[in-house]
């Protein structure tokens, strides 16, 4: 499986949660207390809810639901708030995709050698922005070639997450002033109408 | 301490929300009278028409001089400036860089009511508007919103203007947070996440149906 990138490492600092989509597998990823990345399968194991409604509790991520936990270390429930006494069994636990950050992004991947690093980005660049384009890969990546960005060097990676949508994440050159990096934040509002329409 | 003003108030609404939560965060006590919006259309009652000729909630009162309010906006401006003067760091109106950028923020924040409350009260409570055409609105104004929050964040900023927040943030915040209900995730906003995580992150902070508080802060 390919490594998608998913967002930005400055997107979830500690203590966050996020949903995102892996080769149309919905997960959830977040960061615990201490600063662990995990990245599971957006389900609880419980009754299904989407764990990315859920909170960080120190090194465990707490579902929204009914509050039952599981550590960011293999995603095994922890803490079941109805049973306190009860040690739950390591049987109940999360599907836990491999994930990895590098310059300041965020990738997931379903499964793989593990010691397959993701892909390296190109030095001297910086995080901009992640934003949804309703549009597939190729669309877009057309759609941004016809409009070439003059004011400083974009790197642009994408992350397909529904037929019709992708995620795209958005590097610039490191040496960008403010003023650069806004206008390139209004080149990707621009990108999106042109491929939108 | 005696209350501020009298506010005729319906749980479910966000725009009442505003003032309940601005309420919150000064700690300044107030009246409540509670409006059966619906199934009742309490707010469109006589007594209530008389009140608000549009028909509209929240309506606030105040208790010294007795002024009637019907707009969120009026009623946020009236608070700040009642609990801190001109000096209210809530409200810099006449500060030549924020003024403006505040009012800016206070427009946006009436332009969400009539595009993503519409479109969730058509979810929600199936109000008979164009529910597809709200919820287009809707995020268009999210996309605006999270350009505006990239630019503050690349600027080193976290609020809609300024270092501290404004009832600019208070305006936006309820239906930016109450966009799931009308079908408009936050998945592709970062900038808008931070923000709500940080709005939700201030001392005094009131929760509504829909809008959780941050457990992890307990
Ligand atoms: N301009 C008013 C609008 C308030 C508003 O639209 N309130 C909604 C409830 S959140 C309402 O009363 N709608 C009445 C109706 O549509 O019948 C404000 O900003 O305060
Ligand atoms: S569904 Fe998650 S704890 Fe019940």
């Amino acid at each position: 499986m390919t490594w998608r990138p998913v967002g930005l490492t400055r997107d979830v600092p500690a203590g966050r949660v996020m949903r995102a989509w892996v080769d149309g597998q919905d997960a959830v990823v977040w960061r615990s207390t201490r600063g662990v990345l995990s990245a599971w399968d957006n389900r609880c194991p419980h009754r299904g809810m989407a764990l990315s409604h859920g909170f960080v509790r120190g090194e465990d991520l707490a579902c929204l639901y009914h509050g039952w936990h599981y550590g960011a270390e293999g995603g095994v429930c922890s803490l079941i708030p109805s049973h306190p006494d009860l040690t739950p069994p390591d049987t109940i636990k999360t599907r836990a995709f491999q994930s990895a950050e590098s310059d300041g992004v965020i990738w997931v991947r379903l499964e793989g050698s593990p010691d397959l690093a993701p892909p390296a980005i190109a030095p001297g660049l910086d995080p901009l922005r992640s934003f949804e384009i309703r549009a597939r890969e190729g669309d877009i990546a057309h759609g941004a070639a016809a409009k070439p960005f003059e004011p400083a060097i974009l790197s642009l990676l994408f992350n397909p997450i529904a037929h019709d949508r992708t995620l795209v994440t958005v590097l610039i050159d490191a040496q960008a002033t403010s003023d650069q990096r806004k206008l390139a934040s209004r080149w990707c509002e621009d990108v999106r109408r042109e491929v939108e329409a | 301490m005696s209350a501020a003003f009298t506010l005729y108030d319906y749980v479910l609404s966000g725009n009442c929300y505003k003032i309940r939560l601005f309420a919150s965060l000064l700690a300044m006590p107030y009246q409540s009278v509670a409006i059966d919006f619906y199934p009742g259309y309490e707010h469109r009652s006589e007594r209530m028409l008389s009140l608000n000729p549009a028909g509209t909630l929240p309506v606030m009162v105040t208790s010294a001089g007795g002024q009637v309010l019907t707009e969120t906006n009026a009623m946020l401006a009236w608070m700040a400036l009642h609990d801190g003067g001109a000096q209210t760091p809530w409200f810099p109106a006449v500060d030549p860089a924020l003024g403006p950028q505040v009012q800016q923020g206070l427009a946006f924040g009436a332009g969400l009511t009539d595009s993503i409350g519409l479109a969730r009260l058509h979810a929600m409570l199936d109000w008979p508007v164009d529910g597809e055409a709200a919820k287009r609105a809707g995020l268009k104004h999210l996309r605006a919103l999270e350009l505006h929050l990239t630019d503050r964040q690349i600027d080193g900023g976290l609020w809609w203007a300024g270092a501290h927040p404004t009832i600019a943030d208070l305006a936006c915040f309820p239906y930016v947070a109450l966009s799931p209900d009308a079908g408009l995730e936050h998945d592709g906003f970062p900038a808008i996440r931070r923000w709500l995580y940080a709005v939700r992150s201030l001392p005094g902070f009131a929760t509504m149906p829909g809008i959780h508080p941050l457990h992890e802060l307990r």
